[in-house]
């Protein structure tokens, strides 16, 4: 029992980091139809631009404050992931934004290749995990129940309350806002939107970068909870992102967070308790990943939408 | 580019293309570095790079005899009466343009910053900047003039002629061949100069292949090979057999060649599926594994788990079949998945594969130990991994392998011609083109699309077979994503669709990073770009399909005519603004 | 005078079919203007290059004597052109309130809710369904909610784009109705219908547009009289 109490804060935990990188996954595509393929890789980018801001840009004193180090290290993950993506999506994808559909998707594969072996060729070290800082919040909290131990640390804590209160930001950003109207607008008719007088180009930079954001900081919970950032992670994350997008119904913001706490969980809960363990935990969620696709494209939480080619 | 055009009046083609033409044969003769690199043994760079016109005017050899050869051309073509001639002149000046900033780069870092390049030491020159500036003036003049249509040759020969041409031509492609390999060496950390070397002479290659191109000569004998196509294709064959005995049939490439044609092969197979069928595949190198994994535990090595030694043919064959059942299945889900959701769908499928193998599943793929000391094939005595002797003549090693595997690309080959025109292949464009409208003309999309995927395996499937008796260890890690990235990177390089494009693609995906070895830690950043570049500015690929309208050219889109697209297939210049 | 827009020798071309050839016409300050024409004659394509949706392949356009030909779309609505284009192409997800306010998307002044509120005074029916989803909406509403949008941008410059399609005679009558009210309160508009009658009815000015160019023009009484105008498009003969 306590087993599955700490299997299930664990799924939890991993589910909010895959939910926040889920956002970006879900925007971008609700309004250019894109699968953000290097999105996983910024968020990969981001756990190490926050890292580089603690080792190069802090000076030593405030490192050993939490609340001067880790706020100043989100800003860096953050701030250096929005560039990049204002920057791919302007002379990656924006020049085939009339392009046939593959065309798009292959440019993010590439994009995706090179973001990766960026990080691993030019990075000191990053060839192997590196090991990520995290003296300043490794307060752990535990209870005897159950007859086992929970432990729950506040680095998980932390992560949890930020991909809640992010995702419910963003929501409330989108729906009220001039800028989410117009960015609801351009998803659902470009070519309305431009006669609204929106501008689609600043919308869907917006867009880009606003899940850059989340997932530059979701590299930082990341870095700070599992103590290393490894240049495998991205295109890992980036699946199980995808997959919770997908799941929840991509263009939902709730769906891509339920999507993502439910990926979290199965992963743990099948590496616990399915015949393989932790060896095939991957395989049940791309099966799922398969099977949603398969019997229902739009998700949980989607509208079905027209036939998509 | 239509201010540049408002610019370049039609009247100064003709001088700035002489004026190009001069300066690179200036070039060619000018001093190309400031010193002797000491440390190859106090070699000039290259060779010859330093002025020694005047003593010995007739030793420029290499890149500057490429460089004097264009520019004269460049001359020529100005002058003379040439079809297609402003074409022809951006073509060779980007193979000028290619020639010179390749050297002048690689003398500048390997000889420590501009000075190497420039002036230094009393010593001058800029032999490079004169070549490069020459190649602009070459593409300005082409581009001052307009852009003709590729010329077509209309003559009619009889069949012994075409005959003759075609094979002088295949002849030629093989001389080609066998150089390219050749030039510069095997890379290496004792041979820096491959890489240079290699890619000038390709640079070079490129502007007088689009040159020919533009005069409608490739375009005329790739006319004469479709009307002789039997005949081709078995010169073609005959030519890639000779391969090793011309200054290519060393171990080395042979070992290479092979290698080249196993992806060729599975290359060529993926085309089915992403370029005829237009599904993308993001977990192909899968099926390749599955037929490796199959005939390696079939192979009688120690590690397999059936202890029977089955003969390679009926290994091969099972494991096509095996892959082939497993394409069919990755494949089921087309019936409800379409487009970038398909894409994800098999790039699942993919990471469950690798995730099984890696995990050892059923005791069939040793996970992490692999299956090893899989024999090589054997044949009446003869092991395919010794070198081969006949009579007095002493082929390299690996020459079966490569023989073998030429006969599977040619089979591979034959098979996609085969069904891209019959009518599965019209079936398989039409759902390409619209899937919809197929479906309403009554073709069976679910059947196809399927048909496709296991096609496409069992292609696979028999490399993989290949694979597994040639490299003798069959593990996991051979057959990740990056992998399937590689292959659609080769697919996509060469022309979606397209067999000469796929083979092409495959052969420079992987003769490069041999050529460029101390790059090669740079070899997957160089994927990524390629993919990136060639979706901007190429996505019909270098040769691409001509009986398509490429799915990934966007006709229309911004009001360009399907025609004016081919205006730009330079090869030297594939990245040349497109408008 | 210079008109308000001005049209000179369009033409505008979807890679390499030309939809629309050398078309020109001048729509004066305060005016109804209508172009009339068939199906596929490239109205459709005139306004949407008007409102900077396609490129012009050559020719000018003018707006209070600008040119304005190579603007992006936004820019020219912050002019005051405004578009309610063919379909209605409304928000369907979003609610009746959120396509207003994204009608007037360019405006910062203040003055936006109390427009919001002229717009549910001339179409009462919006009014009481303003947190509804747009598209839930009959035919009828849809275009009086599409019109509301456009005005919702305050536009010197109104094109409608086939407003009465598909609708009942009755609600054709009322958008009609409303057409003639925006053009007493002081707004130019710019109108394209099949339904040529109603259209010259209406109108100050017309100009048939047939297979891409202008090839008839007159104040509308007079068009509506011509024999020509009637054998074509008035199903006469």
């Amino acid at each position: 029992m306590a087993t599955l109490l700490q299997q299930l804060i664990n799924g939890l935990v991993l589910g909010a980091a895959i939910a926040l990188i889920a956002l970006g996954y879900t925007m971008v595509y609700g309004i250019i139809q894109l699968i953000n393929f290097a999105h996983g890789e910024v968020f990969m980018v981001g756990g190490f631009a926050s890292l580089a801001t603690y080792s190069y840009v802090l000076p030593d004193s405030w490192k050993s404050d939490w609340y001067l180090a880790l706020p100043l290290m989100a800003v860096g993950g953050a701030l250096v992931a929005v560039v990049l993506a204002v920057i791919m999506e302007r002379f990656a994808y924006r020049p085939l934004r009339n392009a046939p559909r593959l065309a798009p998707l292959i440019t993010a594969l590439g994009v995706s290749v090179v973001l990766k072996e960026a990080v691993r060729l030019w990075y000191p070290g990053a060839t192997a995990p590196v090991p990520y800082p995290r003296a300043f919040v490794d307060k752990q909290f535990s209870v005897e129940a159950f007859g086992g131990r929970i432990t729950i640390g506040s680095t998980a804590l932390l992560m949890i309350a930020v991909s809640l209160i992010g995702a419910v930001v963003l929501q409330t950003y989108i729906s009220r806002s001039r800028m989410g109207r117009a960015m609801r607008a351009t998803a659902q008719d470009p070519d309305t939107a431009r006669l609204m007088g929106v501008n689609p180009n600043r919308t869907i930079v917006l867009t880009f970068a606003i899940g850059a954001a989340l997932a530059g900081i979701a590299g930082v919970l990341y870095g700070i909870h599992y103590t290393n950032v490894d240049t495998e992670v991205g295109f890992l994350y980036g699946i199980f992102a995808f997959t919770a997008a997908v799941l929840g119904g991509v263009g939902s913001i709730k769906g891509a967070v339920i999507g993502g706490f439910a990926i979290g969980l199965i992963k743990s809960l099948a590496g616990q308790y399915l015949p393989g363990g932790t060896s095939y935990d991957l395989v049940w969620i791309f099966i799922l990943l398969i099977v949603v696709l398969v019997f229902r494209p739009q998700g949980l939480f989607g509208e079905p939408e027209r036939v998509r080619a | 580019m239509s201010q540049l055009k408002d610019v370049l009046k039609p009247g100064l083609a003709r001088p700035l293309a002489v004026g190009g033409g001069v300066l690179a044969v200036i070039a060619a003769l000018l001093p190309w570095v400031t010193y002797k690199f000491a440390q190859y043994g106090g070699d000039n760079y290259p060779a010859a790079a330093s002025l020694q016109f005047f003593d010995a005017p007739f030793q420029l050899e290499g890149y500057r005899l490429h460089t004097l050869i264009l520019g004269v051309v460049v001359v020529v073509v100005a002058l003379a009466p040439v079809p297609a001639r402003h074409r022809v002149l951006r073509a060779l000046g980007w193979g000028l343009v290619a020639v010179g900033v390749i050297n002048t780069v690689f003398a500048a870092v390997e000889g420590g910053g501009l000075g190497a390049v420039t002036a230094a030491d009393g010593a001058i020159a800029f032999g490079g900047f004169a070549c490069v500036v020459a190649g602009v003036l070459a593409i300005l003049a082409g581009i001052a003039g307009g852009i003709e249509h590729v010329h077509v040759w209309r003559a009619k020969v009889a069949t012994p002629v075409a005959y003759l041409v075609l094979l002088v031509s295949f002849v030629v492609l093989l001389l080609l061949v066998a150089m390219m390999l050749n030039a510069g060496g095997q890379g290496g950390v004792g041979n820096p100069y491959a890489g240079p070397i290699f890619l000038s002479l390709l640079g070079f290659l490129a502007g007088a292949l689009g040159a020919l191109h533009g005069v409608g000569l490739t375009g005329w004998i790739s006319k004469l090979s479709d009307q002789h196509k039997v005949f081709s294709v078995a010169v073609l064959v005959l030519c890639a057999l000779a391969l090793p005995f011309t200054e290519a049939g060393t171990d080395y490439w042979m070992t290479t060649a092979a290698n080249i044609g196993i992806y060729a092969a599975t290359a060529i197979g993926l085309n089915i599926v992403v370029g005829l069928a237009g599904l993308l595949d993001l977990g192909y190198v899968a099926f390749l594994g599955i037929g490796a994994f199959v005939a390696a535990n079939f192979s009688g090595a120690a590690a397999a788990a059936f202890g029977v030694e089955l003969p390679f043919v009926l290994a091969a064959i099972i494991a096509a079949v095996v892959a082939g059942i497993f394409g069919a299945i990755v494949g089921s889900p087309t019936l409800r998945v379409r487009g970038d959701y398909l894409a994800i769908v098999t790039l699942a499928f993919g990471e469950i594969f690798k995730k099984a193998a890696q995990n050892n599943i059923g005791g069939l793929t040793g996970g992490a130990n692999a299956i090893p000391n899989v024999p090589p094939i054997n044949w009446f005595g003869q092991s395919f991994d010794k070198s081969l002797t006949i009579g007095s003549l002493e082929l390299p090693s690996g020459v079966l392998y490569y023989v073998l595997i030429i006969v599977l690309v040619a089979l591979v080959m034959v098979v996609f011609a085969n069904l891209k025109n019959a009518r599965i292949g019209r079936a398989w464009i039409a759902i390409r083109e619209d899937e919809d409208a197929a479906r309403a003309m009554g073709i069976k999309t679910g059947q196809a699309k399927i048909l496709a995927f296991l096609i496409g395996a069992t292609l696979a499937g028999l490399a993989g077979a290949v694979f597994a008796h040639k490299t003798s260890t069959v593990a996991y890690d051979s057959f990740q994503f990056i992998e399937s990235v590689t292959l659609l990177a080769a697919v996509i390089l060469g022309g979606m669709g397209s067999i000469p494009g796929a083979v092409l693609g495959a052969a420079l995906l992987l003769v490069l990073p041999e050529k460029l070895r101390e790059f090669s830690d740079y070899r997957l950043m160089l994927f990524g770009l390629a993919l990136i570049l060639i979706m901007r500015f190429r996505p019909q690929g270098l040769v691409p399909d001509r009986h398509r309208r490429a799915e990934l050219a966007d006709e229309g889109a911004e009001g360009v005519p399907i025609e004016e697209l081919n205006v730009h297939d330079t090869p030297g210049g594939s990245t040349a603004v497109a408008r | 005078m210079t008109a308000l827009l001005e049209v000179q020798n369009l033409s505008v071309a979807y890679g390499a079919i030309e939809a629309v050839r050398d078309v020109s016409f001048a729509v004066e300050q305060g005016q109804i203007v209508s172009l009339i024409g068939s199906n596929g004659a490239g109205k459709t394509t005139t306004l949407r290059t008007i409102s900077g949706l396609i490129r012009p392949k050559s020719g000018r356009i003018l707006f209070e004597g600008k040119p304005i030909g190579d603007l992006a779309a936004h820019s020219i609505l912050e002019r005051g052109v405004a578009h309610c284009p063919e379909g209605r192409r409304l928000f369907g997800r979003m609610t009746v309130e959120e396509n207003l306010q994204l009608g007037a998307y360019v405006r910062k002044d203040e003055g936006v809710a109390k427009d919001m509120e002229r717009v549910y005074e001339l179409f009462p029916v919006l009014g009481q369904r303003k947190q509804q989803k747009a598209g839930l909406f009959s035919g009828g509403e849809q275009q009086m909610l599409a019109i509301g949008r456009a005005m919702m941008s305050k536009p010197r410059l109104l094109m409608l784009d086939e407003p009465s399609m598909g609708l009942s005679p009755i609600m054709t009558q009322l958008i009609f109705d409303t057409i003639r009210e925006l053009q007493s309160q002081g707004t130019t508009i710019l109108l394209v219908e099949q339904n040529a009658l109603a259209a010259l009815a209406l109108s100050d000015r017309g100009y048939v547009v047939d297979l891409g160019r202008t090839t008839l023009e007159g104040p509308g009484h007079e068009l509506l009289a011509d024999e020509r105008v009637r054998a074509a498009y008035l199903g006469e003969d």
